[in-house]
């Protein structure tokens, strides 16, 4: 029974971390724009048809694929920012994130119309290869999952902490007046992490493509699950929202495993609605007050 | 002016009432037409109250379709209620509103709008997984049918539906012209400036938010006696959401008119691209969204006289929206 609830365990981590990476794309991002960016999950589809054809067409193989989708998806993230967000990224709330539910339903349908609404999965031999440790056993693919997490959050993190744009992109989220006063562009720093942002959904969307079947409406239950795991750990903070996606990765497989399948999403919703009527700052952040 | 726009309503509400007897509601699409625009008008105002008024964005509203839906589903599959039972468009009203004050008080009682939109978001979703979960008594994934041999003409729908339309028109013309439009609107400007100055916050936000949840309430119930079939992907469905939102923000968001043109309009231009573009029309209301916000954030409204008016500005007018972001 202990080794049941162990292996559970793993899993809800493992597919947690999933979660964890879209919700620091979507934290970043709301971070310093404060756009809720309900799209992400859409982008993560997108970045993940896009491995699957490059495996189909190319025979790419998908780890191979993110030295192609997350430039790609950087790219995109400058497109969409410079294109759609520019005008309106300090007017508020409403208009960017209309803007953000516009897009969704765009490239949702547009990949309906292009790629039919057949669901799709990444078929490799490794596919359903799993390691077992101390009597675990544990997928390939999700453990590769959730080192692509590990890897894109140090990535991100390093970035923030060590690099100038970084240290200007922190500046700007914690006070845009006054980093515009010691030279700060805010365009240039919203550029930069929306494209960093974009850039996490499509290492997201190539770890979902090797992990999960998806169709072009699974990006919308991704964004809300990415949104949970963001309001569990705290907006704004990379950490929280790697820790708030495990812990829904975690609550969620419990769920599915005394219940079922289908009660896994109703609880994870549940106490997203929980967490944000009664603590909406974070189950992991620390100055709520100063930030928001 | 105002007898003269009471003239106009009153002209324009005759001539929908006297279609049906100049369309032949069996062969002509014009009544089915305004049956499903006086729908969306509907819900569109109701949007229209809690974001274009209060300032409030609720992404949830089909959370209180639905929920109207199936309350008729439900009681009627039960033999509790009849066929077009106004008892029972009433009560989907009324449970629609009883969400809505039992998830908008704590949702609406911290100082952030964008907590709300996600909460209404998630709103819809945990609505949509209980009815496919709770099986029997919600009929699961299936949904429930209706005994669509009751269906006579859509005449009685057509009227029902109209009346909502008016209903919520008249709501918003009350709101507008009372304290409470007045308290509403200063939340939206300045909630921390209206809370200042005496006005309960929390109580008239979430006032309008079950106002706004009845109309929703009763507009599903309407379209459930329609249907027939009350499953929850269509019920449950975003488009409930989505479609009123850029109704209302295409048309002009924070106005009374706003959400009626732009009502109009895009059942018109959705019921036009079904019949020529099956496929691909809702990748237009998705660009029109976008395209909306970006070149007409006030609305078709807005373009009346160049600058929105005092008092009905729109409620995405950028100037005042930087000031509260600077504020907040």
């Amino acid at each position: 029974m202990l080794k049941i609830v162990i292996q559970v365990l793993v899993n809800g981590v493992l597919s947690g971390t999933m979660y964890g990476i879209a919700a620091i794309g979507l934290s970043l991002i709301f971070g310093t724009m404060r756009i809720v960016f309900i799209a992400q999950g859409t982008m993560i589809i997108l970045a993940a048809y896009g491995s699957y054809w490059l495996l189909s067409l190319f025979r790419i193989d998908p780890y191979l694929s993110i030295i192609i989708v997350v430039p790609a998806s950087l790219i995109l993230g400058v497109g969409f920012y410079q294109g759609l967000f520019r005008k309106v990224a300090r007017a508020g709330q409403f208009p960017t994130l209309l803007i953000a539910f516009g897009l969704m339903a765009l490239l949702e349908n547009l990949m309906f119309v292009m790629f039919t609404g057949n669901a799709r999965a990444v078929q490799t031999s490794y596919a359903s290869y799993a390691l077992t440790i101390f009597g675990i056993k544990v997928s390939f693919v999700r453990l590769m999952a959730f080192v692509m997490a590990l890897a894109g959050t140090g990535a991100v993190t390093f970035f923030l902490k060590r690099t100038m744009l970084g240290k200007a992109v922190r500046a700007a989220s914690e006070n845009l007046e006054y980093a515009m006063m010691v030279g700060i562009t805010p365009h240039t720093v919203n550029t930069i992490t929306f494209a960093l942002g974009m850039g996490l959904a499509g290492l997201a969307g190539v770890a979902t493509a090797t992990t999960y079947g998806f169709d072009p409406f699974s990006g919308f239950v991704f964004s809300l699950k990415a949104m949970i795991a963001l309001a569990i750990g705290g907006m704004g903070s990379v950490a929280g929202g790697l820790l708030g996606g495990i812990l829904l990765g975690v609550v969620e497989n419990y769920t599915a495993f005394f219940l079922t399948g289908g009660w896994a999403d109703v609880v994870a919703y549940a106490v997203f609605l929980l967490v944000l009527m009664f603590k909406p700052e974070g189950l992991f952040s620390r100055d709520v007050s100063a930030k928001l | 002016m105002t007898k003269k726009r009471l003239l106009l309503a009153i002209i324009i509400i005759a001539a929908c009432c006297a279609v049906p007897f100049v369309f032949d509601p069996e062969k002509s699409y014009v009544v089915y037409f305004l049956f499903m625009a006086a729908i969306y008008v509907t819900l569109s105002q109701s949007w229209n109250l809690v974001a274009g008024y209060t300032g409030q964005v609720s992404l949830g509203h089909h959370a209180f379709f639905g929920l109207g839906a199936y309350v008729v589903a439900i009681l009627w599959s039960r033999h509790l209620i009849g066929y077009l039972d106004p008892i029972g468009i009433i009560l989907a009203g009324v449970a629609a509103s009883m969400l809505a004050v039992l998830v908008g008080i704590p949702l609406l009682s911290k100082l952030r709008g964008d907590y709300f939109a996600l909460g209404t978001l998630g709103l819809g979703e945990i609505m949509r997984l209980l009815t496919i979960q709770l099986g029997a008594f919600t009929g699961g994934p299936m949904g429930i049918l209706l005994p669509s041999s009751s269906f006579g003409t859509i005449l009685p729908h057509y009227f029902i539906a109209l009346s909502l339309a008016v209903l919520s028109i008249a709501v918003m013309f009350y709101m507008t012209r009372s304290h409470i439009g007045l308290a509403l609107v200063s939340i939206r400007e300045d909630e921390a400036a209206a809370e200042a100055s005496g006005i309960n916050v929390l109580k008239f936000k979430v006032l309008s938010f079950a106002v706004a949840a009845f109309l929703a309430g009763m507009s599903g119930s309407i379209l459930a006696y329609y249907v027939f079939t009350i499953e929850p992907q269509g019920f449950y469905g975003l488009n409930w959401t989505l479609y009123p939102v850029l109704m209302c923000v295409l048309g002009g968001a924070g106005t009374m008119t706003g959400p009626i043109i732009g009502g109009l309009l895009l059942t018109a231009v959705f019921e036009i691209a079904r019949y020529f573009l099956p496929e691909i029309h809702p990748i237009f209301s998705g660009l029109f969204i976008i395209l909306a916000i970006m070149f007409l954030p006030t609305g078709i409204m807005g373009l009346r006289k160049g600058a929105p008016q005092k008092g009905s500005a729109g409620a995405f007018d950028i100037r005042r929206s930087l000031k509260r972001a600077k504020g907040g």
